[in-house]
């Protein structure tokens, strides 16, 4: 039944192009995203095309391309968990009313995965990769095969490691888990920067070590190939590609087992979740008996309670907590960073109090209709407003103190507080406002901040908003540069302390006032422009 | 007999849709009103402008007497909305939902977690309040979302589609609950499209279609001499006698092509 088998491979191959194609239509800002990250990554490709082909005859280049194309496998394996939603296909329980045997599904969703931004990348990469280490015909030859080899396996990855995982990812623990992505991509690069940094002191041959490893492991070895070939060593080419061909056999084998598993097995994940026990009893008296009672407190006690169960909330809070701490941390301890770049901390946890009601999500409309005043939408800003300082006044102080104690400089202490103290004020003011004028959804699925076609208002809000908040912040600095600059001003610099603190409150409430009477006049329309996530 | 919702010229837009042309409607007090309507007639559009949740292009409404845009104090204490298509506070437990909805709107906390409590139970949800709303079913959604909407005991109750996606057990309590609470001489308005639902429920009714309101008025007068209410809508929205079937005549025999 070989027309068969074409058959389902060409439906398909052409569904995914569809799709493709009707998320295009879907939107004209959608279209152009991603028209300009198709062209982004075809740059990319070329640019790093060429860098490979640069690395040509260099000492270090196998080492180089072998590991490049590791990290280019663990990104295939790593992605679907994180972005489930960027391909349909992945997820094959769509198709399970379907009569399809495994084999030519296995074939038919293989072959799909070959089309889309990603694999065109890879290929690229993996025809540099060939380039920069092969020499002669033979090892051009061997390279070729390496490519495929190398292409399908990493299909393959992606595609067994997905559906392994596909009642994890279906499931709403998983869809919170991915929303923890952006998480991981900054924190990755933190962690390529480091090694960035490693690798420019200590040059490339530290490559070598691993390197010597990851050219027996699949699909490096496919690649690793043809750097063999051009030595001569053909055994060992022959070998490197061998372990490739199993490494995709073992793949297509344990796919095709859990996709028939999957296809077959009754979805019983809602069964489980009805026989569940009641989960543990959340009590709010620890956390409410702290607080003020009246709208205040159940406005903080919402927010706070947010922070740690809404993936959103958590992720966004996690990355400024995590960044606010690294950039002057880490600064501090290369020894190139100034003091005052604990300010970073205040600044990063500050933004948290912009798009107050995107946060929400369409669950906005329950504030709405309790809002019924100016002075309600007053005590609703303040409580978020309070909620955050909860966490933000002791973790900037700390950071703060840190990052002083590291540099050891204690006599600028308090003026760095004082500074961060008014620039949180200012972000706390700026976000209240533009929280009220410029509100945009953030969807709760997947991993983008900001609804399809509010990317522009998200811009003007965010940095429009920063800017402002530095302006507004401005007096302070210009005080400190004074203070610093002045003969004798360090005797009385701790003074900086009160002031900016002071400064920061003021700016807060007037920030706070501003904003309540445009959010009680314009509840409609924020409900309106959070709900498109 | 004063009016509990009282609509003048109401329109909405989007871009080149009209959505809502033009409506007047007085609804009774102390009435069990049913909003009906095919798909896309405008219902929730028009209850979210009745509710203050969207802003009306022109037009005025006023509920138990009161400008929901001009004297919004006044309205928003005295209604209680279940929309269709908004989330919860997913990420709270059914209780802290309630104990949040009820403190926003200024109850005494003792007397919000009384309340919350008793609905729980009457709602058949007091096994699954400390569970997340996110994990709730659409019909614990929709008791949930009811209990939240009853807590600081509104005079006009507005539903949107409280029965769809509902199994039977939980419309039935959920019905329980509202004839209770209209037997009180409170009002509710519920939009729907289960013509079978509004003809056991309702005592008036509205019947809507391309955003405007095709007939209103008790049931008895609405359906007319018409057999069923069912059939009195088909032909208000000019939908009876369309025969879907010439056409399929493949269909059924049991032949597997």
């Amino acid at each position: 039944m070989s027309a068969g088998v074409t058959g389902v491979t060409s439906v398909i191959v052409r569904l995914k192009l569809s799709l493709l194609r009707n998320g295009l239509r879907q939107s004209t800002g959608r279209a152009v995203a991603y028209i300009a990250s198709a062209v982004a990554v075809l740059l990319v490709s070329v640019l790093q095309l060429i860098g490979l082909i640069a690395l040509r005859g260099h000492a270090h280049a196998a080492s180089v391309v072998v590991l490049l194309v590791a990290v280019l496998a663990v990104g295939w394996a790593v992605m679907p968990l994180f972005f489930p939603g960027g391909d349909e296909t992945l997820d094959p329980t769509r198709l399970v009313m379907l009569p399809l045997r495994p084999r030519p599904l296995v074939r038919a969703l293989l072959v799909s995965s070959l089309v889309g931004i990603g694999p065109v990348f890879t290929l690229c990469m993996l025809t540099g990769s060939v380039i920069s280490v092969a020499h002669g015909g033979t090892a051009y030859g061997f390279g070729v095969v390496g490519i495929v080899l190398a292409l399908l396996v990493c299909m393959a990855l992606a595609r067994t490691v997905a559906t392994a995982n596909i009642r994890l990812l279906t499931s709403r623990k998983g869809r919170d888990l991915a929303v923890l992505s952006g998480l991981v991509v900054a924190i990755g690069a933190q962690v390529v920067n480091f090694g960035a940094q490693r690798l420019g002191s200590g040059g490339l041959a530290q490559l070598d070590g691993p390197a010597e490893v990851l050219k027996w492991v699949p699909p490096g070895s496919a690649i690793a190939a043809a750097d063999s070939a051009s030595e001569g060593s053909y055994g060992i080419a022959v070998l490197q590609l061998a372990l490739s061909v199993a490494a995709l056999v073992v793949l297509i084998a344990v796919w095709s087992r859990h996709l028939t598993r999957l296809m077959t097995a009754p979805d019983g994940s809602t069964l489980q979740a009805a026989s569940e026990p009641a989960a543990r009893r959340r009590t709010s008296t620890g956390l409410a008996r702290l607080l003020p009672a009246g709208r205040t407190g159940t406005v903080m006690e919402r927010s706070l309670r947010y922070v740690w169960r809404d993936p959103k909330t958590k992720a966004a809070w996690v990355t400024s907590l995590a960044i606010g701490l690294i950039v002057p941390v880490f600064n501090a301890l290369q020894g190139t960073g100034s003091i005052y770049f604990a300010c970073f901390a205040a600044g990063m946890l500050g933004v948290q109090m912009y798009n107050q009601f995107g946060q929400d999500t369409s669950a906005f409309w329950m504030v709405a209709m309790t809002i019924s005043s100016t002075r309600d939408a007053y005590v609703e800003l303040r409580a978020r407003a309070l909620a955050l300082l909860v966490i933000t006044l002791p973790y900037a102080t700390l950071v703060t103190v840190l990052t002083t104690a590291l540099i050891d400089d204690w006599p600028k202490l308090p003026e760095v507080l004082g500074v961060s103290f008014a620039l949180l004020g200012a972000m706390l003011a700026t976000g209240a406002w533009t929280s009220a004028r410029f509100p945009y959804s953030i969807p709760q699925e997947g991993y983008k901040n900001v609804a399809p076609g509010q990317s522009g208002l998200a811009f003007v809000s965010i940095l429009g908003g920063m800017v402002a908040g530095a302006l507004l912040c401005a007096p302070v600095i210009a005080l400190t540069i004074w203070v610093n600059v002045s003969a004798g001003g360090d005797d009385w610099s701790w003074l900086l302390l009160p002031v900016g603190a002071a400064y920061g409150a003021a700016i807060t409430v007037a920030g706070l006032r501003l904003a309540a009477p445009r959010t009680a006049r314009r509840l409609p329309e924020i409900l309106l422009a959070v709900s498109k996530g | 007999m004063t009016s509990a919702v009282r609509v003048q010229g109401l329109w909405k837009r989007f871009g080149q849709q009209v959505a809502v042309a033009g409506i007047d409607l007085e609804l009774p007090a102390g009435k069990f009103i049913g909003l009906v309507g095919p798909n896309g007639a405008g219902k929730t559009t028009t209850l979210s402008m009745v509710t203050g949740l969207l802003r009306p292009d022109q037009g005025s409404v006023e509920v138990v007497g009161h400008d929901v845009w001009r004297d919004p104090v006044a309205v928003k204490a005295r209604i209680g909305v279940l929309p269709e298509g908004l989330r919860l506070f997913e990420r709270l437990s059914g209780r802290e939902l309630l104990g949040y909805s009820g403190r926003l709107r200024g109850l005494p906390g003792a007397e919000v977690d009384k309340r919350a409590a008793q609905l729980l139970d009457v709602l058949d949800l007091a096994g699954a309040q400390h569970k997340l709303v996110v994990d709730y079913s659409t019909g614990m959604r929709k008791k949930i979302g009811l209990a939240a909407a009853l807590l600081h005991n509104p005079e006009v109750l507005f539903l949107d589609e409280p029965f769809e996606g509902v199994d039977p057990v939980s419309a039935q309590t959920i019905r329980g609950v509202l004839e209770r609470y209209t037997a009180s001489g409170a009002t509710v308005v519920f939009s729907s499209h289960v013509m079978e639902l509004v003809e056991s429920l309702c005592d008036w009714v509205a019947v809507m279609a391309a955003g405007r309101i095709r007939a209103h008025g008790p049931l008895a007068e609405v359906r007319g001499a018409a057999p069923s209410l069912q059939q009195a809508f088909l032909e208000l929205v000019g939908a009876y006698g369309r025969d879907a079937g010439s056409d399929l005549d493949w269909l059924g025999g049991g032949a597997t092509r």
